[in-house]
């Protein structure tokens, strides 16, 4: 019994980690259809600003509240340069975002180094569940996605501003017709959807190794989640993210986290196939 | 010359060029450039295996190298007398047979699983092949029987004998020159293929998947085909790559090249196999050429590159100067009468 709530803990852990990776993707997917393969550098632009601001004498928590400031700023900028360019053409977002991820990538190492970095866990203090130490700042993480769930639904679906983005993601030529300004929306939402992305990558940092690949490693199971649970719904994505953060944590337990990779990256697979419209999508048409 | 002889001729003068500089190269190169370009032939191969399933399929396959990796490591497998029951018939004939159809075999299945009934869309299916492609990776380094991380080592060179003891096509010009008359038979089947009617549809497919299929044309069919098609071709360029690189590992089967194949092609252009072809091989060289003067900016300036030329060129740098000829040269002979 004790096993499954560290498991349990275990998985929630990772559920949520992904769903903090997954949010700001799908917000991007969602509302401009737009196919972010540079999220993951995004995430490492956050982790590797909390370096800089550390290395400059700050405290990782003045990092991690600049980091979505920092990583908005550069999805500004990106989205101004280059993704705006390319709306019209659905395939090459991905083209041309994956080669921003490789510019990204390559600008960290030539900055940073390829070495791996850490950041100094900003609580170090742990709690007894069911007798056995748990780090506080894993709750802390766990804590700050909720945050970041609750705060996206709240501005999707309780604000002015959430109600213009559903507008545009249901009819985007109807909602232009009625004077939503949607080059600003798809301006803000990138950037909202980048800023999600480095809080993300600031919050996970004490606990990775900070290196330059380590964006790649969280933005496939983001993927898997979202369309697993249905691009065109944000509670989809939670769903996506419970069922392949909770398989692969349980397959990891039962065999190893190679066999669980595979596993779960093979399961998604079908899931996808099976239902294109994800979980959500199969289960709000009965 | 007839008028029907000097458009052909002008249509054709892109990959005649390209193939006249190619055979000469060895002329000006010296003997381990030779075989580096050699290396960079079956690149070529495989851009071109990218360039018929995205460019004229229009499925952009984010792990393009699983069927070019499978291909390598059926060859040295079989080439290694790695199989049991065969005894000595591992021949490179087999090998070929075997890098051929197994990646073919593989894509065939995947496809079929994919694209019929509700079928999968463009991004999803980007995003599912990526997926293939970690796999697939992961399963190659986790894999004893194939060398695991290390890969396999020592496999054989071309061998025209039977039962493998017959000639053996080693050195750098026979292995150049046979590299690339299988990139020429590739390079004009697949012309012949765009070409015909059924190359038509493939690009009408492409364009506009659901009135195709209102003309009666089984869209899926003409997915799968392309796609199997594809697969055979990455898995021939890696049974090359292997016998003349004599090292499998994982690498070759997994994400980071499939995404280097996808900056080849998108580069070059993914609407010419010519153009995809010329991708790969100018990026490799650039990369040989460049990678001691600039180091780690190659791969910023990579990057970089990627991103302009979808935004400016979304043919692709070469594309864009094929597509410039081909309309030149279809102007010309209106603008002389």
């Amino acid at each position: 019994m004790d096993q499954l709530l560290i498991l349990a803990l275990d998985a929630s852990n990772f559920i949520l980690a992904i769903i903090l990776v997954a949010m700001g993707l799908v917000i991007i997917f969602g509302l401009m259809n737009v196919i972010n393969m540079a999220h993951g550098e995004f995430f490492l632009l956050g982790a590797y600003t909390v370096v800089m601001v550390e290395s400059a004498g700050g405290h990782f928590w003045l990092g991690l509240l600049l980091a979505p400031l920092f990583v908005g700023l550069v999805g500004v900028v990106l989205e101004e340069l280059v993704i705006r360019h390319v709306y019209h053409r659905f395939l090459d977002t991905i083209l041309a975002t994956w080669g921003l991820s490789i510019f990204i990538k390559q600008a960290v190492v030539l900055i940073f180094g390829p070495a791996s970095l850490t950041v100094t866990t900003p609580i170090t203090a742990t709690v007894e569940i069911v007798g056995a130490p748990y780090p506080v700042y894993r709750l802390f993480i766990m804590g700050v996605s909720l945050a970041v769930i609750a705060l996206t639904f709240w501005l999707f679906f309780r604000t002015r501003f959430g109600l213009t983005a559903r507008g545009v993601i249901a009819n985007r030529n109807m909602a232009s017709c009625l004077g939503i300004n949607t080059r600003r929306l798809d301006r803000m939402t990138f950037a909202f959807g980048a800023a999600l992305a480095g809080l993300a990558g600031a919050v996970m940092a004490p606990i990775m190794s900070v290196d330059p690949q380590m964006g790649l490693g969280f933005l496939v199971p983001a993927f898997l989640a979202i369309l697993v649970g249905g691009a065109g719904h944000l509670a989809g994505t939670l769903m996506g993210a419970a069922v392949i953060g909770g398989a692969d944590t349980v397959a990891a337990n039962l065999w190893s986290s190679v066999v669980a990779q595979i596993v779960v990256f093979s399961m998604a697979i079908v899931a996808i196939r099976l239902f294109p419209r994800g979980i959500a999508g199969a289960w709000l048409k009965q | 010359m007839t008028a029907w002889s000097q458009a052909s001729l002008r249509h054709a003068a892109p990959a005649l060029a390209v193939g006249t500089v190619l055979l000469l190269a060895p002329l000006q190169l010296g003997g381990y450039q030779t075989g580096q370009l050699a290396q960079y032939l079956t690149y070529g191969i495989f851009a071109m295996s990218l360039a018929l399933v995205w460019g004229q399929g229009g499925l952009l396959c984010f792990g393009q190298a699983v069927f070019f990796g499978i291909g390598a490591y059926a060859m040295s497998v079989t080439t290694l007398d790695m199989l049991p029951g065969i005894g000595t018939l591992g021949s490179t004939w087999l090998g070929l047979v075997a890098a051929i159809a197994l990646p073919a075999l593989f894509a065939n299945l995947l496809g079929r699983f994919l694209f019929y009934g509700r079928g999968l869309q463009g991004a999803y299916f980007g995003i599912v092949t990526l997926s293939i492609a970690v796999i697939a990776e992961r399963i190659a380094v986790n894999w004893k029987w194939i060398g695991g991380l290390n890969g396999l080592m020592n496999v054989p060179p071309l061998n025209l004998g039977l039962t493998g003891d017959g000639y053996e096509i080693w050195g750098n010009l026979p292995v150049y020159y046979v590299t690339l008359a299988v990139a020429a038979l590739v390079y004009a089947g697949l012309q012949a293929l765009i070409g015909s009617r059924y190359g038509t549809v493939i690009r009408a497919v492409r364009d506009a998947e659901e009135r195709t299929g209102y003309f009666g044309y089984d869209t899926a069919g003409v997915k799968l085909t392309v796609f199997t098609l594809g697969a055979a071709l990455a898995g021939l360029a890696g049974a090359l790559f292997v016998t003349q690189f004599y090292f499998a590992s994982p690498p070759l089967i997994g994400f980071t090249l499939s995404t280097e194949v996808l900056i080849w092609v998108a580069l070059g252009g993914r609407g010419y196999p010519l153009a995809a072809f010329l991708g790969a091989i100018l990026v490799k060289y650039a990369e040989a050429k460049l990678f001691e003067f600039v180091g780690a900016y190659w791969l910023l300036a990579l990057g970089a590159l990627c991103v302009l030329s979808v935004i400016w060129f979304p043919r692709g740098l070469i594309g864009e100067a094929i597509y410039r000829f081909e309309g030149w040269s279809r102007a010309t002979p209106e603008q002389a009468q």
